[in-house]
């Protein structure tokens, strides 16, 4: 155990020297080119750098589609569902963020045969530590999410647990039980990355870390499947993932505030 | 940032590997048998052991197994004081012959009893894993019926006591049987 979380430390500290020396090159990078410039360029050409327009940032609404829930209908019979996935850039590093879906779903355990059915709103905030170049536009972000659900289950079928199945084991038995007015709530981690992957379409992936606040069960049954949290386990703990489509709508630009060279 | 990044991946496949709740513990509390103490008619305070004690039910070739570790007939055979028997979980009626000093070889030592149990049942969610379980409650106007086999021998469970009505686990005697 001791070994263990020595090697996991040392593994972490190895990957935070990575870090730090890819930010030591680019630094030296600029401070190279500043160096240089003054001295190589003449004063006539030099001029002209100021009417370079300084960087600008956009800022707008991205909206658009989980590609993972859009698609798994395809290929899984069991499922529908659809994602809308929108963000709003605040400041240079904060986005507004919220997902609104609705999903479909039916488990197959070995003794539950259930489908769930609801909507689901996740609103929260992502945090961009990506530093751009130029005109990039990409965005490497952890985030916060408060996720509600309103949503019904349906027990289609189940098995009865017998560990003394004297009289033989039994078939499953058709239900077809409805639990209605179910709600559930929680917070979500989240860690993405967008990339733009032509003029203003940007290709996404995030995945999620669930913990439960609050989940209404019914009476004689449990959540099994919450729209929008995914599947429960036995505590609070769930995970999620989307793969996002979208396309950046920009409303105004912003100059960009230059970091400060130390 | 990028390490909480990172710590936040390493934390997915962490979990990711330990998602496995699909299988029904054994320790947890599912469909319950019904627990039979056997005691001493003359002195009824007292538990008393059975001898060759095979339990068969209606309609089935095999008896319970007692003893999961003998081979051939004694492994039906059980001579505590205690047993648990399974009841249908599909229909209201079980029937079971208790057969006492079973397979010796003076027949005139082997008896019989028939004894049917009548009761309602219930099913109850358990986890995923588990799915529901049964849960009993007897019959309260008539609980059982008892014959001898053949009906013309005397009965060798002299008394049944029902002592509890409700079968919800196997950690209380729901019988008691006096011979």
């Amino acid at each position: 155990m001791k070994h263990t979380l020595k090697y996991f430390f040392s593994f972490c500290l190895l990957l935070s020297l990575f870090f730090v020396q890819a930010q030591d090159a680019t630094t030296k990078n600029s401070d190279r080119i500043e160096t240089i410039v003054p001295k190589q360029i003449p004063a006539t050409l030099y001029k002209e750098k100021d009417s370079i327009p300084p960087k600008m940032d956009r800022y707008g609404v991205r909206v658009g589609v989980d590609l993972y829930k859009l698609t798994r209908g395809l290929y899984d019979t069991n499922y529908k569902g659809i994602e809308f996935v929108g963000d709003y850039r605040l400041t240079k590093k904060y986005y507004l963020a919220a997902e609104l879906g609705t999903e479909n779903k039916t488990t197959e355990d070995t003794r539950l045969n259930t489908t769930s059915k609801g909507s689901y709103l996740k609103v929260g905030f992502d945090y961009n530590g990506y530093e751009n170049w130029l005109n990039m536009e990409n965005i490497i972000s952890v985030g916060m999410r408060l996720g509600a659900s309103t949503f019904n289950q349906q027990l289609n079928s189940y098995k009865i647990y017998n560990p003394n199945p004297y009289w033989g084991e039994l078939p499953s038995i058709t239900s077809n039980e409805k639990f209605n007015g179910l709600t559930a709530s929680w917070i979500e981690v989240v860690a993405g990355v967008k990339a733009k992957v032509l003029n203003n379409f940007f290709l996404g992936f995030s995945v999620r870390l669930n913990t439960l606040v609050s989940n209404h069960k019914p009476a004689t049954f449990d959540n099994l499947y919450i729209p929008g949290f995914n599947r429960t386990y036995n505590g609070n703990f769930g995970v999620g993932i989307n793969y996002t489509l979208t396309y950046f709508v920009p409303i105004y630009k912003k100059k960009a505030i230059a970091k400060k060279k130390q | 940032m990028k390490k909480t990044l990172l710590l936040l991946l390493l934390s997915i496949f962490t979990f990711s590997a330990c998602e496995k709740d699909d299988i029904c513990d054994a320790n947890t509390a599912t469909t319950p048998r019904v627990v039979i103490q056997f005691y001493d008619i003359t002195n009824p305070t007292v538990l008393k052991n059975v001898t060759n004690l095979k339990v068969i039910g209606e309609g089935m070739t095999e008896g319970i197994i007692f003893n999961p570790t003998a081979t051939g007939e004694a492994k039906y055979l059980t001579n505590l004081s205690k047993i648990a028997i399974s009841l249908k979980t599909d229909a209201d009626i079980s029937s079971y012959s208790f057969i006492l000093n079973s397979g010796n070889s003076n027949t005139n030592l082997i008896s019989e009893d028939k004894i049917s149990f009548f009761y309602t049942r219930n099913n109850v969610f358990v986890s995923r894993a588990c799915g529901y379980k049964t849960q009993f409650v007897f019959n309260p106007l008539l609980s059982y019926s008892q014959t001898a086999v053949p009906e013309t021998n005397l009965k060798w469970m002299q008394y049944v006591s029902v002592e509890k009505n409700n079968i919800d686990t196997e950690n209380e005697t729901h019988i008691k049987i006096f011979f």
